[in-house]
């Protein structure tokens, strides 16, 4: 085992006294002012919408879930209204045409008889 | 489940000191440290769930605010303001010139801007979260020797460069 010289001794002790200075001159400091804040910011910017619907209170949640539920139910029902009228009209057409059809057929047969009995139509 | 925002705004005024301390005195510039500490509790922000206990909190920071600052002295090139050899051949300083903590602490970013990176980290972790050297090993992955010998050779370039600027601060002073 050897036996640490006086100058050994020394270096020894200012490297323990060193490193105590240190560690009181490395105290931790203060971010800068409104920091939380900032952070706060940007992890709410952060969420998704999903997510903050979770967070919600739960009365909230259930109120939020009878408007969204509400809201679907008018859209069906303005859907489906929508789509019977189209059918409405649709059909409403249908008639028109066919009714159309049956007129000029008919106008057609009666011009051809009067037209074989010898009547002229001069404009 | 994600964590509520009163909840996570405590862990934020816990825990801020210690992280913004990490990336500034590793990176050695308060903007960028600004930035890395605000990163590091978004990302706590997001993995919070797998956090269990504070100690858990608390190690996961400090690891990630290391990592963070390492990344980012990377990414922007930061490098010390002088080669470490400069001074550690520099045999004209005096060793043992007292050196009370009020002085140090003044010049004390300089004297960890002028460390090389793996010996500023671990000096920060050693001095600043009085992280014991296997600690410090096995969150940053390296084997206790090399964190002991980055220690080694981070104190003893600190305390040239101490000795060279205190006697500089001195004679600006007087």
């Amino acid at each position: 085992m050897s036996v640490k010289q006086p100058e050994e001794l020394s270096e020894e002790f200012e490297q323990d006294k060193f490193e105590r200075e240190l560690t009181r001159a490395m105290r931790s400091v203060d971010p800068p002012h409104g920091f939380a804040n900032l952070v706060m910011a940007r992890a709410q910017a952060e969420v998704p919408v999903r997510a903050r619907l979770l967070w919600m209170p739960r009365r909230v949640q259930q109120w939020t879930g009878g408007v969204i539920a509400a809201g679907l139910l008018v859209g069906v029902f303005f859907g489906e209204e929508a789509h019977l009228r189209h059918q409405r009209e649709q059909a409403a057409q249908q008639q028109f045409e066919t009714a159309m059809r049956i007129t000029d057929r008919t106008l057609e047969h009666v011009q051809q008889q009067l037209s074989d009995a010898g009547v002229r139509f001069d404009h | 489940m994600a964590i509520a925002d009163d909840e996570f705004r405590r862990l934020i005024e816990f825990y801020q000191r210690m992280v913004y301390s990490i990336a500034l005195r590793v990176t050695g510039d308060p903007s960028t440290a600004e930035e890395v500490a605000q990163d590091v509790f978004l990302e706590l922000h997001r993995s919070v769930d797998q956090l269990v206990g504070a100690d858990h909190i608390r190690y996961w920071l400090r690891r990630v605010a290391t990592h963070r600052s390492i990344d980012a002295i990377r990414r922007n090139s930061i490098r010390p303001e002088a080669a470490a050899e400069e001074w550690e051949d520099d045999q004209s300083v005096e060793d043992d010139a007292p050196i009370s903590s009020i002085r140090l602490q003044a010049r004390l970013d300089e004297l960890l801007r002028a460390l090389p990176e793996p010996m500023r980290v671990v000096v920060v972790l050693r001095y600043q979260e009085e992280m014991l050297p296997d600690e410090i090993a096995r969150m940053l992955g390296k084997s206790i020797a090399s964190v002991k010998s980055h220690l080694h050779h981070g104190l003893k370039l600190m305390r040239r460069k101490a000795a060279v600027t205190m006697k500089e601060y001195v004679r600006e002073t007087a």
